[in-house]
């Protein structure tokens, strides 16, 4: 138990950087505003104006305009809601197929460990994208299925991560401890493995979020997420794209959004990762 | 000593780059022309292949037997250089020009004729266009050197304009048997201005200037003294990748530019923007009239009269797009206009008649339903032709008289099979072409690309009658009548005349297109002194 308790003050002593402080903030205040969208005065995502097509940014639309005259500042808000949904949903997925499997894996060793990490080697060998791409393929397209593909494609990884971070604290005193006194498997695992791997795990998911995210747009870009009217990052971008030359806003809005949010995630992931997988424990 | 050494350094850099710049500037006259293609077709041979595509440079490759004059838009000779057609339109006689060579020195006479037109009816050729393109014909005769007669089973109106095109373009035979059907296309000869020089698939295409040519049509006649010597295709299949490919300077002409950078190409003075409309059919969505709810009459009208055509042409084509009148485009033979009359933009009217079909929302969420069943559209759209663009507008406009749209992106043979099966309410598609036979496989009972799902015995009849006609005038107007039924009956919602925005380097003079639009006549090109 000393054991723990010392693991546990060692990880508080680790101190925020500037960098994940920053980033956590531009995250907070990216979902505060999605959160917010239908109540803080944003003009209709979807109405077309053919007339105001393709504005620069300025005082009427403060991001300007896309193609159809539809407002990229509102666009961009109300996109943040499907984007980032699509992430978490897909995050959740990875973790709620990643982090049992690898803690199975893990624990329990032997023929299902190595059942599972084949079938995961398997699967990885196989580029991402062109796994989602399958995926989306064989459900048909929408935002559901391309999230739903993502946070399978994402279950692999995540089950090593899971797994390697298991293999790496089941061997220790307190495990050791728990089951010389009589711990069955179950409390062994969740009362005693998960809150140890749970730091490595968090972080991992706060990277595999990124990922997620830049997939999940990456697919819609490609067209095989929502129909273009709806907003969303993949599509405002793709839809920008033709316009590069004559309206270089309405495709760097979107863009510098997507970097944005990614970036903070994975700043955010570096210090999460700092602070609870400390060089020397590997 | 240090500085001097700079100094005289930098002079010799100075002198290096300004005779790199002159030297550039001589040689930017381009005796080689690149030519920007959009589509990596998949096969290029013309009896074989269907791309429209391909014609783009082998239209200069070949010639046919006779021409469609682009200015006059009367067949002038080719390779004929006069026919008779029979009374009952079934045997066509062709007297051929003497002393044509095709590329490889072999002679063009009747029996190249009839080799090549064996080649397309033959089924082993797999022709997925040009057997299509040549009614019931069922013997070529071959009476003397320079004399073919077509037989035709049944009457076939459009057979001249069929031969005035490069999916009939006269190959040579000895070429032909020496590569075999699969290799043909990469080794290519004809009679015309150019000889294919290389091709080299999804990279490159090259022609070179074919010196021994002058039995060309008066049209094809080059006017400039200094004519191309040499024309490489490339492909610029991202529109948006087009006229930064002019503006560098890395093509000279490029098809196919997008309306958002047609303005800027305009304004620039090294570039000239010549927009072509192409005959055929405009950029139309067709109402699957069997699928509810389009079987029902006023929902078609619904559909259309909901729509701001004008709104949509403008912003996403721009201005020099002509809003389509009618179910083929302004400069077609036999085009009918009077559709804008027929339904005005009135989204009042269209929740009108869906109110009196019985489509109405009573619980105020949007979405008209009538017994239990909601007003849903399933549209069905490709990604090519800024479909997507127009999509969202119409989708806007229907949602806003309480439509709900269920639209899906998809590839092309997904299309192809979801119009064939009858799973949309709408899809968008249009071909080009100058005989407005055309219409037949769209609007015939049965036709290859009905996807309105019609079936009219009018229609049928009026369309059989139009082709085995031998008289213009009478079938015109059976084409027009046919016309008229399509738009009373809404079969299909036009939207915009297909003009292609083809950009060209002021290097160039000359650049002209032949009747069907998209094919420029490469031998009348040259480069400006």
């Amino acid at each position: 138990m000393t054991n723990v308790l010392r693991r546990e003050s060692h990880r508080l002593s680790r101190p925020f950087s500037t960098a994940g402080w920053c980033s956590a903030a531009v995250l907070a205040l990216i979902v505060l505003l999605a959160g917010l969208a239908p109540w803080i005065g944003l003009p209709d995502p979807l109405a077309m104006s053919p007339p105001d097509r393709l504005q620069p940014p300025g005082a009427q639309h403060l991001l300007g305009t896309d193609p159809f005259g539809r407002d990229l500042a509102s666009r961009l808000v109300w996109g943040s809601r499907r984007t980032l949904a699509a992430a978490a949903v897909a995050v959740l997925i990875t973790l709620g197929g990643g982090l049992p499997l690898g803690l199975l894996a893990g624990y329990h060793r032997g023929w299902i460990d190595e059942l599972i990490v084949r079938v995961v080697d398997v699967l990885l060998a196989f580029p991402g994208v062109l796994m989602i791409l399958g995926l989306v393929a064989l459900l048909g397209p929408g935002s559901r299925t391309v999230a739903l593909a993502v946070g399978i494609t994402g279950v692999p990884v995540m089950t090593r991560v899971v797994r390697s971070a298991v293999l790496s604290v089941r061997e220790e005193a307190f495990v050791e401890a728990a089951r010389s006194v009589g711990c069955r498997a179950g409390r062994v695992v969740v009362r005693h493995l998960l809150p140890n791997v749970a730091g490595p795990v968090i972080a991992f998911t706060a990277v595999q979020f990124g990922w997620a995210m830049l997939n999940a747009t990456a697919v819609s870009f490609l067209g095989l997420g929502e129909s273009p009217a709806v907003p969303e990052w993949g599509t405002m971008l793709n839809l920008g794209r033709g316009y590069l030359r004559s309206a270089p806003w309405a495709s760097a809005v979107p863009g510098l959004a997507i970097t944005v949010t990614v970036l903070c995630v994975n700043l955010l992931s570096d210090t999460l990762q700092d602070r609870w997988n400390p060089p020397g424990r590997g | 000593m240090k500085h001097r050494n700079w100094s005289s350094w930098l002079f010799l850099l100075a002198v290096v780059i300004s005779v790199t710049l002159v030297g550039c500037q001589s040689k930017a006259q381009p005796a080689s022309l690149v030519y920007g293609l959009t589509l990596i077709p998949s096969g290029i041979d013309p009896h074989i292949h269907a791309s429209s595509e391909l014609g783009i440079p082998l239209r200069s490759v070949y010639d046919t037997l006779v021409y469609l004059d682009p200015d006059t838009g009367v067949f002038v000779p080719g390779l004929a250089t006069e026919w008779t057609v029979s009374e009952d339109g079934r045997r066509y006689t062709f007297k051929l020009r003497t002393g044509v060579r095709f590329h490889d020195g072999s002679r063009f006479d009747a029996q190249a004729v009839k080799f090549n037109l064996e080649r397309v009816l033959n089924p082993e050729t797999g022709s997925q266009k040009a057997r299509y393109m040549v009614g019931s014909l069922r013997q070529i005769e071959v009476p003397d050197e320079l004399t073919v007669v077509l037989d035709l089973a049944e009457p076939y109106a459009p057979l001249l304009d069929s031969l005035s095109q490069v999916y009939l373009g006269m190959a040579s035979p000895t070429a032909v048997q020496k590569w075999g059907n699969a290799d043909y296309q990469f080794h290519q000869v004809g009679t015309g201005p150019y000889r294919l020089a290389e091709y080299v698939p999804g990279d490159h295409l090259t022609l070179t200037r074919y010196t021994d040519y002058d039995w060309g049509p008066s049209f094809l006649r080059a006017e400039g003294r200094n004519q191309v010597g040499e024309v490489v295709f490339r492909f610029y299949q991202d529109p948006a990748t087009r006229a930064v490919a002019l503006e560098s300077g890395q093509a000279h002409v490029m098809g196919e530019i997008p309306p958002q950078d047609a303005a800027r190409i305009e304004g620039r003075s090294d570039l000239a923007l010549l927009p072509v409309p192409i005959p055929g059919q405009p950029l139309q969505l067709f109402i699957n009239s069997t699928r509810p709810p389009t079987d029902e009459l006023a929902v078609r009208r619904a559909l259309i009269q909901a729509v701001d055509r004008a709104a949509v042409v403008q912003t996403v084509f721009g201005s020099w797009s002509p809003v389509a009148d009618g179910p083929l485009t302004a400069v077609t033979m036999a085009h009918l206009g009077g559709f804008g009359d027929m339904y005005p933009y009135r989204p009042s009217v269209a929740a009108a008649l869906l109110d009196q079909a019985g489509w109405v929302d009573p619980d105020g969420d949007g979405v008209r339903a009538r017994d239990g069943r909601t007003l849903n559209i399933s549209f069905y759209y490709m990604s090519w032709g800024m479909m997507p663009e127009v999509a969202q507008m119409v989708e806007n406009a229907w949602r806003a008289v309480g439509f709900q749209v269920e639209s899906q992106l998809v590839a092309y043979p997904a299309a192809l099979e979801a119009a064939r099966n009858g799973d949309h309410n709408v899809i968008p598609f249009n071909l080009s072409g100058t005989d407005p036979s055309m219409l037949d496989s769209f609007y015939t009972s049965g036709g290859g690309f009905n996807w309105s799902k019609v079936s009219d015995p009018d229609l049928d009849a009026w369309f059989q009658a139009a082709s085995v006609s031998t008289q213009l005038a009478e079938r015109i107007t059976l084409y027009q009548r046919a016309q008229q039924r399509i738009m009373e009956q809404a079969l299909v919602m036009p939207v915009r005349d297909y003009v292609n925005l083809n950009g060209v380097s002021r290097q160039m003079a000359g650049l002209r297109y032949d009747a069907q639009g998209w094919f420029p006549l490469l031998a009348t090109l040259s480069v400006q002194e």
